[in-house]
């Protein structure tokens, strides 16, 4: 053809080689011919293998990083969350399993070194047995929290993606879950089946906590769904799970993430709970146990003597708590695309003035 | 449109009471350890071995309104019919009608969970706003790390703090019961007094450790909705501040909570079995605790079921009016479908 | 992002601020409104950002004043100025004095707020653009008004009598209109709904901030007339703000251009049209795809506006001027009086029209056929796809709930019926208003849409079939998907966000040429991108896509669809979305590498001034649909300068020229909106609006016939079948207005059709 009448300014741009070079580019399919024939109008040269692998550690080790440190609630957080890990790897090869006996009863806090929290009415070692409750703790609440997140995602996506009556099964299903109140359905589920291991039990508790999500998530698939670059990715003939991976999934991180501590955290919440309440059968040191044995057998109730055994627990799963809402709260910018171009060319000091540029724009529209 | 979101609705409580109900039928029945091999093991304590199965069957069709040897469905349609019939069996532990003792635990349930509930929207929904209309002074900072912190407070660990601090050393508040046992039961003075007294530490440990997370949530909202064109449009049409606040802010950054709500309504009466057994105040969950500690099947059944119904109809009561205050719920634009 | 534009030169703002000259303000006789040196500053971690930039400007008693301007170039500032309501933290400056008739003059930047409250839609009101978030979406209509007039104290029952009246002025039935909520009126009902409400209080002042630019063309353009005759019913002040020159150029009494947050040419419509003397005016008139400018002449401007922060010095508009010289980069010109109401803020004002020659008159179109190629010959006699009597019926399903199982869904008809085939080389552009099936009918074609009837064949392959049966197809699946491909309509979103652009444009070759090595694929990448003019490419391969603009997006867009090789593009409203003197350029680029890759177009436009640019440059087809059905297809040229359908000349009516000599006058139209889809018209769809509808449309529907011209140009109306039609017995539908069915259909047209 070329009969098209173009302006002549067009015409002149394109350097002689680029007719081959796109003429090339047409012919894509199967011309494996093309890898020997260099483009000659790149100028800025290609990458080695290893630059292109510290690109990606960069883009995905060492951006992120920089980001969470950046908000004071994010670095706050993950501190404590990293220490509660520290204590419950590291920690429990440090500090002696507690004993009966091996120090006074009912030692106050502060008082002596070798029990920093006293003891309770058994001479066992405060300090000692929250430290050692804590690897079937975080057993339970990265059971639960990743049992939670896969469920919702799983459903939720694919309720989202696929539509029609798989959505509506789905849905119906789902909303029924969501319904009924987690607690006393957990309770039941936990008396028939008494489960001992720290796993099971953080499934049994998140068994419906995450119909709420794959909700969420769902509504947020249709979304993203019905946006171009996904129809684009389609029309590309990229399979489904290449889609729902690089074009849904990233759009979802912040939300999942979120989530995910969130469900980290109700899980701590409710197995202390039915710990306390006896309801889960004690089978190792726990928190929750520590609980119902101050409340129950020391009495802590009725006296200030026993009130250390009872605020220890109590005061660790706040602070636990605290920490992870903390990190939620703090992290949803690690996926925000504006904040990362920030973060990995930080040698480009202009790049920063986009997002102040883009709000001199609303001001204008506005 | 909004007739069929009525009906949705409707058509959805009561399908997940079905639903629930048929679950609580397979638990009773399939699950191993489930209240036949229970009461059996027991008539084998008291008789020794020569337990009559047929006895056994029997003090079961009493106890659970389901005869083991009957095939599966007619259990199931006996089972059901008997639950039509608002009879849940006979509690093992205290050998009343579980329909009887729950209906008298029930309402006080509905009275602490809703209060908290109310008090817990109020105060967040309040704290919110006024959060979001001074953004980032040292009020709304200070506000939001409070808000945190009583957030990663769990209810119980408040409940116990207070029972213990106000109800076991100082002596300020009662540490059980729901009413004073001196006030004539009825609608006096001196007994809604003494019911309030009761239920105040329970309300408390709800809402102080819940209201944070709602306030933040509606200062987010609000955050969002004060930077709508509506609101800028509003105040160039010259509407009074006050309009403003309550007609476009307010009832725009309420609406998305109605998703928080729904599962408040949900968490609190779960909690209930927890709060209750803390402050010894005989609710529902107080009762299904009970029943849970004496492995008495029918009454821990009983109780989850009214649990989960008074969860369906508290969510289908917010839906209602959801559908009422939201123009566009129904068609598919409503705000609570974000969530 | 300006980091790469390096036609920009770098100044401070601070420098730019001290060399203001003392400009003429530009004065009238009778003036409503005086705005003196208005600036409206931000300031920024980047220094002090401009954003309205020491303005003077007069608005006459019962004019309608039309500003014109790119986006970001300041004129919604502007418009916040006047009702001295610019956003924090924005700081306005200057002189905003109103003037009621009779009364002593208001310095409006001085009120108390309480006076400026009142001041504000009782004397001086707003319509914003987006209508739709410009009412509580959770209250109805009929509380915004009544709390717009409670909150002045109005008579309530005179004031809601007055925005019945109003109401009923806009077209729409007041009692129906009240009762909605917001979300419940369409588009345009809630457009016209908001300037209604803006008119409630009978206020002297209507300042409009592009308050149609969402909207269809024929909507706009309706409104438009709807306007002309509130402002004459009401005495009122317009100023109306728009990107869209030819829209407010037959509309205005006077016309005021903005670039870079001033104003560089004002002057009464008429002569800013025929005699522009301001090189950015010329060339922004050449850049507007419209319907008179012959094709040859549209050119893109080079350049980018500059960032507020970063205003160039001298005149502001040097950098992209080709008559720039020393003087122009030095010193801010000031207003030079082409005639006593015309100025132009130009030290070149008098060479302009020599160094940027435009033709607006009244022969160009046969200068601009010349250069056409023939439309016959140069696409191949098989088509690459062919559509015959799709169908395309979507059931619209409540949304997940339970009870959804059991509904009777209402069927939307999307697509009824139509054959269409598409060659090689070819250009097909679909036009028509939003909701008439035109996306869905271009997805049909790339098989993006399966249909519910008829068949969609590639080479002869049916696509659907192959896709099923996998194998025993005689073109795989995998091929014809490969090979039809679209680009979106929204820049910011046809890429993927979390994406970096290089990422972005992989993900097809990964798929499809999963051997080739990272460098070469790397390489084609990069030089694809310097081909669309993205340089260097290597720093736009690593940008996420909010660091490109939505031109560059596009670019993006339409590159990684090439990569695919493909036969047939759709390009959906790919244009729409740009700034008006981007889109000769896109489209110019999407041409260009037609030429390269032998590629098709389906082209979707609401825009005819666009349909007739990107079609008739190639020598393509326009085809025209509504409601789910084609009513005319044809030659570029022939459906733009010899409309047949009554539908199609009503889209003409509505596709504004720069002939200013014309009004804008009552649609040839019965009703503005469009009837729901859902239950369309029996017989012709369009007998409802039709006016030339006769009775027969109401029974039985038209089909798609030629002219016996020997063009492939068709029509489905009656009108054009023979006399023996029953069609000419039958009586006219139109029950007041028997002239307009008049055999003799130029009468109502004149101009149109020249």
């Amino acid at each position: 053809m070329g009969t098209v009448k173009r302006t002549e300014e067009t015409d002149d741009r394109p350097p002689a080689s680029l007719e081959e070079t796109i003429a090339d580019g047409g012919t894509i399919a199967g011309d494996e011919a093309s890898a020997d024939t260099p483009f000659g109008t790149v100028s800025s040269g290609t990458m080695s293998r290893r630059d292109r692998y510290e690109m990606l550690v960069n883009e995905w080790v060492v951006a992120p990083f920089k980001i969470l440190w950046s908000d004071w609630r994010a670095r706050v957080g993950s501190l404590i969350i990293l220490a509660y890990v520290l204590m419950g790897t590291v920690g429990v090869r440090v500090v002696d399993p507690p004993r009966v006996g091996e120090g006074d009863r009912l030692v106050s806090p502060f008082e002596d070194l070798s029990h920093p929290l006293g003891t309770d009415n058994m001479g066992n070692d405060i300090f000692a047995q929250i430290v050692h409750a804590t690897p079937p703790m975080l057993e339970m609440i990265v059971a639960g929290a990743v049992f939670t997140t896969v469920m919702a995602v799983v459903v939720g996506t694919l309720s989202g993606y696929k539509g029609g009556r798989t959505d509506q099964l789905l849905m119906t299903f789902n909303d029924i879950l969501m319904t009924i109140p987690g607690l006393p359905l957990v309770i039941v589920i936990a008396v028939i089946l008494e489960p001992r291991s720290p796993w099971l039990v953080g499934v049994i508790i998140t068994v419906n906590a995450w119909a709420g999500l794959a909700r969420a998530i769902r509504s947020q698939v249709l979304t993203l769904r019905e946006e171009s670059y996904v129809e684009a990715s389609r029309l590309m003939g990229i399979s489904t799970p290449q889609i729902v991976m690089k074009d849904i999934m990233p759009g979802l991180m912040p939300y999942i993430l979120v989530n995910f501590v969130n469900s980290a955290r109700s899980v701590i919440f409710a197995s202390v709970g039915l710990y306390f309440l006896g309801i889960l059968p004690f089978t190792e040191l726990n928190w929750g146990v520590m609980m119902n044995l101050s409340y129950e057998t020391g009495g802590a109730l009725y006296t200030w003597e026993t009130a250390h055994w009872l605020l220890a627990p109590m005061i660790t799963i706040v602070i636990l708590s605290f920490g992870l809402i903390l990190f939620s709260q703090g992290t949803d910018r690690v996926f925000n695309p504006r904040v990362r171009a920030r973060h990995t060319s930080a040698a480009d000091p202009e790049e920063g003035d986009d997002d102040m540029s883009g709000e001199v724009a609303t001001h204008i529209r506005g | 449109m909004i007739n069929k979101y009525y009906i949705e609705r409707t058509a959805q409580a009561v399908f997940t009471v079905f639903a629930v109900v048929t679950m609580t039928f397979g638990m009773i029945r399939l699950m191993p350890g489930g209240p036949v091999s229970y009461i059996r093991s027991q008539l084998v304590q008291q008789q020794g071995n020569q337990v009559d199965m047929e006895q056994v069957n029997a003090l079961v069709e009493v106890y659970t309104n389901v005869a083991p040897d009957d095939p599966l469905y007619v259990q199931y349609l006996e089972y059901m019919t008997s639950l039509l019939q608002g009879d849940l069996g006979v509690s093992m532990f205290y050998n009343d009608p579980v329909t009887m003792i729950l209906a008298s635990a029930a309402p006080w349930t509905v009275f602490v969970m809703s209060i908290s509930l109310v008090l817990t929207f109020g105060l967040g929904i309040t704290l919110g706003a006024v959060m979001a209309y001074i953004e980032g002074s040292r009020f709304d900072v200070s506000t939001t790390l409070v808000s945190i912190f009583l957030n990663s407070i769990p209810y119980y660990v408040m409940a116990i703090v207070l029972v213990y601090i106000l109800g076991y050393q100082f002596n300020w508040f009662p540490t059980g019961g729901r009413v004073s046992s001196e006030v004539a039961t009825g609608m006096n003075l001196a007994f809604l007094q003494s019911a309030f007294y009761h239920a105040a530490l329970p309300i408390a440990s709800l809402v102080i450790t819940g209201f944070g997370i709602q306030a933040l949530a509606m200062r987010g909202n609000s955050i969002r909705v004060l930077g709508e064109d509506y609101i800028r449009v509003a105040r160039l049409r010259g509407l009074a501040p006050h309009d403003i606040a309550l007609r476009y802010v307010g009832r725009n950054a309420i609406l998305p909570m109605y998703t928080g709500m729904m599962i408040a309504i949900g968490f609190m009466f779960g909690g209930s079995v927890i709060l209750e057994e803390i402050f010894a105040y005989p609710g529902i969950g107080y009762y299904m605790f009970r029943g849970i500690m004496a492995r008495d099947y029918p009454l821990m059944m009983g109780a989850f079921l009214i649990i989960t119904i008074a969860v369906v109809v508290g969510i289908y009561v917010a839906d209602l009016t959801y559908g009422k205050l939201d123009p566009r719920a129904g068609s598919g634009g409503g705000n609570r479908e974000a969530y | 992002m300006s980091k790469t534009d390096d036609t920009q030169t770098p100044t401070t703002a601070g420098t730019r601020t001290g060399t203001g000259t003392d400009r003429t303000s530009i004065r009238v006789d009778d003036p409503i409104m005086e705005i003196r040196n208005a600036s409206v500053t931000f300031d920024m971690e980047r220094g002090e950002s401009r954003v309205l930039d020491d303005v003077s400007l007069d608005i006459e008693r019962d004019e309608i004043l039309g500003i014109v301007g790119e986006s970001g170039s300041g004129k919604s500032m502007f418009a916040s100025a006047l009702l001295d309501a610019v956003v924090n933290p924005g700081i306005l400056s200057g002189e905003v004095t109103y003037r009621p008739r009779g009364d002593a003059e208001v310095d409006v930047l001085g009120l108390s707020p309480e006076e400026l409250r009142e001041l504000r839609w009782e004397e001086i009101s707003m319509v914003f653009q987006g209508a739709q978030s410009s009412f509580n979406p959770t209250i109805t209509i009929r509380a915004h008004f009544e709390e717009t007039i409670e909150a002045h104290n109005y008579n309530m029952e005179q004031a809601m009598a007055h925005a019945r009246e109003l109401l009923s002025d806009l077209y729409m039935d007041p009692d129906r209109v009240l009762d909605s909520y917001p979300h419940e009126l369409s588009g345009g009902m809630q457009q016209r709904t908001l300037i209604a409400l803006s008119l409630v209080l009978e206020p002297n002042v209507l300042v409009m901030d592009e308050p149609t630019a969402a909207l269809d063309l024929l909507m706009q353009r309706s409104i438009l007339s709807l306007l002309e005759d509130l402002q004459e019913k009401y005495d009122l002040s317009i100023v109306f703000i728009t990107h869209d020159l030819p829209l407010v150029a037959g509309l205005a009494d006077r016309l005021a251009v903005m670039y870079a947050f001033e104003f560089v040419e004002v002057g009464p419509a008429g002569d800013l049209i025929g005699n522009p003397t301001h090189p950015y005016t010329r060339s922004l008139l050449k850049a507007v795809p419209n319907l008179d400018t012959p094709l040859a002449e549209m050119r893109p401007i080079d350049g980018m506006a500059p960032d507020p922060v970063d205003v160039p010095q001298g005149c502001s508009y040097h950098p992209r001027c080709p008559l720039a010289d020393e003087t122009c980069r030095a010193e801010d010109p000031a207003y030079h009086s082409v005639s006593p109401d015309h100025q132009s803020a130009c030290f070149h004002w008098e060479d302009s029209a020599e160094a940027i020659p435009l033709s607006t008159g009244g022969d160009e179109r046969g200068g601009g056929d010349g250069e056409m190629r023939a439309f016959a010959g140069n696409q191949s006699d098989e088509p690459v796809v062919s559509l015959e009597n799709v169908d395309v019926h979507f059931d619209q399903v409540a949304d997940g709930g339970l009870l959804s199982v059991f509904q009777e869904p209402d069927t939307v008809h999307a697509v009824d019926d139509i054959s269409l085939d598409v060659y090689e080389n070819d250009v097909v552009t679909l036009v028509g208003e939003s909701g008439c099936g035109k996306t869905t009918l271009g997805k049909a074609v790339i098989g993006a849409q399966r249909p519910t009837d008829g068949t969609v064949a590639y080479r002869g392959q049916d696509i659907w079939e192959a896709k099923d049966s996998r194998r025993g197809a005689d073109i795989p699946y995998e091929h014809i998907r490969r090979s039809l491909q679209m680009i979106h309509q929204d820049p910011g979103s046809s890429l993927n966000p979390n994406r970096k652009v290089q990422a972005s444009l992989e993900a097809p070759l990964k798929r499809w040429e999963p051997d080739m090595d990272p460098d070469d694929r790397q390489e084609r990448i990069l030089s694809l991108l310097e081909y669309v003019g993205m340089s260097p490419p290597g720093d736009y391969a690593q940008r996420y896509p909010h660091q490109l603009s939505g031109g560059e997006k596009q670019r993006v867009a339409l590159i990684r669809a090439l990569l695919m090789n493909p036969d047939v593009i759709l390009a959906d409203e790919a244009v729409s979305a740009l700034d008006v003197s981007l889109r000769v350029e896109v489209m110019d680029l999407m041409l260009e590498l037609q030429d390269l890759f032998d590629t098709s177009y389906v082209f979707i436009s609401h825009n005819l001034s666009n349909a007739r640019y990107f079609s008739g440059k190639a020598g393509g087809r326009i085809g025209v649909m509504y409601l789910g059905e084609l009513v005319e297809i044809g030659p570029a040229e022939q459906i733009i300068n010899d409309p047949q359908h009554p539908y199609t000349k009503v889209l003409r009516w509505s596709t504004a020229d720069l002939d200013i000599e014309e009004t804008v006058e009552d649609p040839p139209l019965r009703g503005i909106d469009i009837p729901d889809p859902v239950d369309p018209p029996s017989g012709c769809r369009f007998h409802t609006r039709c006016p030339e509808a006769r009775e027969a449309c109401t029974r039985e529907q038209p089909t798609l016939g030629g002219h016996g011209d020997g063009t492939e140009h068709e029509t489905a109306c009656f009108r054009e079948y023979d006399e023996s039609h029953e069609y000419w017995d039958s009586e006219p539908v139109v029950e007041d207005d028997a002239d307009a069915t008049a055999d003799d259909e130029s009468g109502s047209w004149g101009h149109a059709n020249e």
